[in-house]
């Protein structure tokens, strides 16, 4: 049967609407899956690097929706992902719940905390430092709970999990195509929301919170949101990293480990951005390699690049480019108005 | 009981002396130093270097803290331009951005010069007992110093024209240009004595255990806990933090157990935070 | 001359607020400057006092170039500027707020008498913390620890704000009390007849520059000034 005239051109406009939209993802994603081929050739060193570069990728949209979407400081990163990862972990070797359930119940875990840290926050109207300090009490006393409880989580010692694949923590490159899907799922759900209303919201919020609210957004709302979301990757990613790694302890999720890293990662590639927390990730991946060679004073370089980042690229990356590229435009098209016509 | 509280004074007297460096550049210029542990650090390696030398233990110890006083300006006279450039939330966090950079240089550069640096300063002496509490000389000593620079600090800040001046730049600082005083000479001034503080602090801890290069993330962390919850900006909060989480720490530790307490102290201070953003005593 | 003000130009931003200004004060002088708002009343004050950086021009006290020198040291060259918002102290009684203004020096006995008598309220509410006292005692605070420096001109910017007319009256009766005394006043106002009540000549200033001036007299017999301020047909 012939297809009706008038749905011809809606279904063309929705066709390049979800191009545009996934479009950037599908270029990185592209980028991503052709990259062992080039890079890391046999060397399991590499691909393990790259591995942590995509977990922090991870990480770091989450952490990207929460702080840099919704400015709420959330210093609990590795904490959340804990939650995530000690979840699984614990729920299928003790509770002998299959491996997806316990990666589930993690997630919704972890959801569950970083909602309730912002609704506290948001009750409490604390601002950007303050959360960040309860938040990293918050931190701090989650990493203390498991090394105290340790015969739930085997304490300092840490905790091998009995239902890993095994041939994923041997065999770097499916764990590297697993967290590749991991991240472009999770840059699609950041996509999805940046465009929706709900990502207006969060601009609108981030830009001016007073403005925002008296505009009718409840900023309030949005904000836990954002956590529950942003909260949710973070817990995912942790549960899988649990999972990849068949092995976990209380230092695989600390604040000093994790989220300081994650909040430079973020600040670097652009707060707010999609591909910042790629770019980030990816950049700080590199550093590492060319840092492993330099001994102790990685720590120093490591410093050194953090201070030379925020000096001179403060707003991050892919906002520096953009407006690079918007200058640029501007020359140019004042340039065209001058040129003599022919 | 008064025993166990008694000790948790003392206790957070040293807490509160952690505090005060970092409540008193918070209060200045809304720069939340997280540099301050590894400055500390910092003075305590050069304590023990000085001491290897053969220098007295004095002598050394004043070394420390004007070197670490000097690191800290240093750091003000440089990367803080930027950073008092900015205004409100933007200079908070690229202060704490550039400083935690800031950490990660110190402590790398003292690991890869000193990779098994530590500071431990021996008190001769038999260990005392006060109230019922056997204390080692060496946390005597260390008790003694919190107090008299607690003391000291105190009467600084309430009677001294310049410690006024100082107030004065943290409750208004057009106000205090207004009658003649210079806020960044007022903040350099800080920033000097926080490291020496840092580095006084670092001496204290050290009395009673080895102070190793590994503990500024956790000094800088519990720095900060101690100034939030005492009002940042506060000199006499800080104290006042302190000590309140010195009895807290002591107590739970005392009745319930080691591991507890850790989690028992963060909870108080978040408790405290969520309560009274503020602070105990600030504004 | 003691205070001179040759082409000064401010503003925010890039943009000027106000230009082209020129005055002069003698010693033991009262002058008024009256506009409305958004003049650049404040402004003017503001690049004169320091809290402002000049874009053109300059500022002598004395024959010294006090032109964008950083606040603190103008205060310290003896101009004290009440700004409208007073930015006091506000946690410390009001006794360690006039103390502040004597900084570095101790509090001069004698200074501290003369503005008690001056505001007698202050002695009253000596030990009170600033920011618990009434409008009318704030502005009485400012003003008091300006004058705690021994400030060779005081300048004050709408020291009527948010003071009743009985207390603002009093405001400028002890002002011109202070004027008597050989302290050189310069004051911003919007209020027109207190002003120049006060003063010994006065310059309009408006959209940023310097209308009219004259003496009190002159000035309030110009038909511009009393239908533009003085709500006169």
């Amino acid at each position: 049967m012939a297809e009706p005239p008038e749905t011809r051109p809606r279904r063309a406009a929705v066709l390049s609407a979800a191009v545009r939209v996934l479009l950037p993802i599908a270029v990185t994603a592209a980028i991503l899956v052709v990259l062992p081929r080039f890079w890391f050739g046999d060397s399991p060193y590499t691909t393990g690097l790259a591995v942590e570069a995509l977990v922090f990728g991870c990480y770091a949209v989450g952490f990207n929706l929460i702080f840099g979407s919704t400015n709420q400081l959330f210093l609990c990163v590795g904490a959340l992902a804990g939650v995530g990862g000690y979840a699984t972990a614990i729920l299928s070797d003790r509770a002998s719940l299959p491996l997806a359930v316990g990666v589930a119940l993690g997630t919704v875990s972890a959801a569950v905390v970083g909602g309730l840290l912002a609704w506290i926050a948001v009750r409490r109207s604390l601002d950007v430092i303050f959360t960040g300090i309860v938040t990293l009490v918050f931190s701090l006393a989650f990493t203390q709970l498991l090394i105290g409880q340790s015969d739930l989580t085997g304490g300092d010692t840490g905790h091998v999990l009995e239902r890993a694949a095994t041939n994923l923590a041997d065999d770097h490159v499916g764990g590297y195509y697993l967290f590749v899907g991991l991240l472009v799922g999770l840059l699609i759900v950041f996509r999805v929301l940046q465009l929706s209303h709900i990502g207006w919201a969060f601009r609108a919020l981030r830009d001016n919170e007073t403005a925002a609210e008296l505009a009718g957004v409840d900023v309030a709302r949005y904000r836990v949101y954002a956590a529950v979301i942003g909260s949710a990757m973070i817990g995912l990613t942790g549960g899988l990293y649990a999972y990849s790694l068949g092995f976990i302890s209380p230092t695989t999720y600390e604040f000093a480990q994790i989220d300081v890293q994650v909040l430079v990662i973020v600040a670097f590639g652009g707060l707010g951005t999609l591909l910042g927390p790629v770019i980030g990730a990816a950049t700080f991946g590199f550093l590492d390699r060319a840092l492993t060679n330099s001994g102790q004073l990685r720590e120093a370089y490591y410093g050194a690049f953090v201070i030379a980042i925020f000096l001179f690229l403060r707003q991050g990356v892919i906002p520096t480019v953009t407006s690079l590229v918007h200058r640029l435009r501007r020359i140019r098209r004042k340039e065209a108005e001058w040129r003599p016509s022919s | 009981m008064t025993a166990v509280i008694l000790d948790g004074i003392v206790l957070g007297l040293g807490f509160g002396l952690l505090g005060v460096g970092l409540t008193l550049v918070y209060g200045l210029g809304g720069v939340l130093n997280l540099a301050y542990g590894e400055i500390a650090v910092f003075g305590a390696i050069v304590v023990s270097q000085v001491m290897n030398r053969g220098a007295s233990t004095l002598l050394a110890v004043a070394v420390g803290m004007l070197a670490a006083a000097g690191l800290s300006v240093l750091l003000d006279l440089t990367l803080m331009r930027p950073v008092y450039r900015q205004t409100g939330e933007q200079r908070t966090l690229l202060g704490l951005l550039l400083t935690l950079g800031v950490a990660f240089v110190i402590v790398g550069l003292l690991n890869w010069k000193y990779p098994t640096g530590a500071l431990y300063i021996f008190v001769s002496g038999d260990p005392i007992s006060i109230a019922g509490v056997p204390m080692s000389a060496g946390s005597i000593w260390a008790s003694l110093i919190a107090l008299g620079a607690a003391g000291l600090l105190l009467l600084f800040f309430g009677l001294t024209t310049f410690g006024r001046g100082v107030r004065s730049v943290i409750q208004d600082e057009t106000g205090a240009r207004l009658v003649g005083i210079s806020p960044s000479l007022v903040r350099t001034s800080i920033f000097a004595l926080s490291g020496g503080l840092a580095g006084l602090v670092a001496v204290t801890r050290s009395m009673t255990a080895p102070l190793t290069i590994t503990q500024g993330f956790t000094l800088t962390t519990f720095a900060l806990i101690v100034a939030v919850v005492g009002g940042l900006g506060s000199v006499a909060g800080a104290f006042l933090a302190g000590i309140v989480l010195g009895i807290v720490s002591n107590v739970s530790a005392h009745y319930i157990g080691e591991y507890i307490t850790e989690i028992v102290l963060l909870g108080a201070a978040a408790l405290t935070i969520l309560v009274r953003p503020r602070g105990l005593l600030g504004r | 001359m003691l205070l001179e003000v040759r082409g000064l130009a401010a503003g925010y931003l890039g943009e000027k607020v106000v230009a082209d200004i020129d005055f002069e004060l003698s010693a033991g002088e009262a002058v008024a400057i009256v506009g409305s708002n958004g003049a650049g009343k404040s402004t003017l004050l503001k690049a004169i006092a320091g809290l402002l950086s000049p874009m053109e021009g300059q500022v002598l006290l004395d024959g010294r170039d006090l032109t964008r020198r950083a606040a603190h040291r103008i205060a310290r060259a003896g101009v004290a500027y009440v700004p409208a918002e007073r930015h006091l102290f506000p946690a410390m009684t009001v006794k360690t707020n006039l103390t502040l203004g004597a900084y570095p020096h101790r509090p001069d006995r004698e200074v501290l008498d003369l503005v008690f008598d001056l505001f007698p309220r202050l002695r009253e509410r000596l030990h009170q913390r600033a920011a618990t006292l009434s409008g009318g005692e704030q502005q009485m605070l400012a003003v008091g620890r300006a004058l705690m420096s021994r400030p060779r001109v005081l300048m004050l910017d709408e020291p009527t704000t948010g003071l009743a007319p009985k207390l603002a009256k009093a405001a400028f009766e002890a002002l011109e009390g202070l004027n008597e005394t050989g302290l050189t006043l310069l004051v911003a106002e919007q209020q027109v007849p207190l002003a120049l009540s006060v003063a010994d000549r006065g310059y309009v200033l408006e959209n940023g520059r310097f209308r009219l001036e004259g003496t009190p007299d002159e000035l309030e017999a110009n038909p511009e000034v009393r239908r533009a301020y003085l709500g006169v047909a």
